[in-house]
């Protein structure tokens, strides 16, 4: 068979479209990850490998069926629809909207922290040397009204100018780089807005697309959920199965949207629903790879 | 206040969650941006916006407008004048010329008093 899967766990090595590794319990997760993985070590060294056909979009929704999962079921099922090449009148929108993503060219941000930074020191280095001016102008007034001498003081008071004015123009180059990098910040935050726009066109446009691709599986998938293996429990909020298939326990939906959807890569399956892995892979019509469920 | 503006849909998310949370401290909510109080904790809440999410979080310092001591009286005469003109499809610069209304260069030049 062309698509047969090959799952080799240390020296031991199975073949088929139904491969039960139950009994030499690798973990589920691990083994899913190696189906994933194409660029993954499959040489005799490594301790797990899978080779198996490409996994597509579809196999992050349902390749590992656990009882721990949880299952965003809608999306998943849009990822089956598509798997089936079903297309949305928004497609062409969606591509359109996506090149228009990669387009966008965010352009750096200047450092306007440290322009922040810079400002707030110089601003109290003013205040400081300008009341350092301020008292020493106060106290040579006073000693001059007391006929006494000023000499040094009018020295501190010469050097103190000199550093105020000093300061003075250290923040006026302050306020004039902070304003240059609030001009050119105005550029970056341009290019992020629009590509926020952009963002949010996209995510309406896949929302459009997953309802539509819902509604084209829609029949197929109930019919899943109804044929579906083992006891189909509702969810937690209590309604009943057959009222709406989308409030099901997410082992039987996940099964249910393996089912509907077109899988190449295998099926991990870490639940007990099926007889056999055999069972399970003609139900779903995909390849298998049944784990135990504890690993 | 704080103006906090935000650029991407993360950010935004963040805002509104800080919002929801921080009710007391939110004084205007807008699709992607807030007004927030002048005090320390709402200052905290649009830094940690900012440390989670960079630049994609503007915070100013915004303060109240008052017409009456940041502007000339001829100012607030001219936009009330030019609000109640009669031809509507007078621009601003010729209904000002020839007037004592400020003419738009001349405002556009003149920073608002502190």
């Amino acid at each position: 068979m062309s698509d047969a899967v090959t799952v080799r766990v240390g020296d031991e090595r199975r073949r088929g479209h139904a491969v039960d590794c139950s009994d030499l319990s690798p973990a589920a997760d691990r083994v899913v990850a190696a189906v994933r993985d194409e660029t993954a070590d499959r040489s005799d060294s490594a301790p797990l490998s899978v080779t198996c056909p490409t996994a597509g979009p579809v196999h992050d929704h349902v390749g590992l069926v656990s009882p721990s999962m949880t299952l965003r079921t809608r999306t998943a099922l849009a990822a089956a629809a598509r798997s089936r090449g079903v297309g949305t009148p928004v497609d062409d929108g969606l591509a359109a909207a996506r090149a228009a993503l990669a387009d966008v060219q965010v352009p750096a941000t200047p450092d306007l922290e440290r322009a922040r930074r810079r400002l707030a020191g110089t601003e109290s280095a003013v205040d400081e040397c300008r009341e350092r001016v301020a008292t020493l102008r106060g106290r040579i007034q006073a000693r001059r009204e007391d006929g006494r001498e000023t000499t040094g003081l009018e020295g501190e008071l010469t050097e103190a100018t000199a550093e105020l004015s000093e300061h003075e123009t250290e923040r006026a180059a302050a306020r004039e780089a902070l304003s240059m990098a609030r001009r050119e910040a105005r550029a970056s935050r341009d290019a992020r807005e629009r590509r926020r726009r952009l963002e949010d066109r996209l995510a309406n446009l896949k929302r459009t697309a997953r309802d539509h691709l819902v509604e084209a599986v829609r029949d197929r998938y109930a019919a899943a959920v109804t044929a579906a293996p083992g006891e189909a429990r509702p969810a937690d909020d209590g309604s009943p199965a057959d009222a709406d298939p989308f409030a099901v326990d997410d082992v039987t939906a996940a099964l249910a949207v393996a089912r509907v959807a077109d899988v190449r890569a295998p099926v991990v399956l870490a639940c007990d629903r099926f007889a056999d892995p055999a069972a399970a892979a003609a139900w779903l019509d995909a390849p298998v790879i049944r784990v135990s469920p504890s690993a | 206040m704080l103006l906090v503006v935000t650029y991407s849909r993360a950010a935004r998310g963040t805002l509104r969650n800080v919002c929801r949370t921080h009710e007391g401290s939110v004084v205007r909510r807008f699709g992607r941006a807030a007004l927030l109080a002048e005090t320390e904790f709402a200052a905290f809440q649009a830094l940690r916006l900012r440390e989670k999410h960079g630049e994609d979080v503007q915070i100013e310092r915004t303060r109240p407008f008052n017409e009456f001591e940041t502007v000339d009286a001829e100012v607030r005469e001219a936009a009330r004048a030019y609000e109640n003109r009669e031809r509507s499809s007078v621009p601003y610069s010729s209904f000002a010329a020839g007037t004592d209304f400020p003419d738009p260069e001349r405002l556009r030049e003149r920073d608002l008093s502190r």
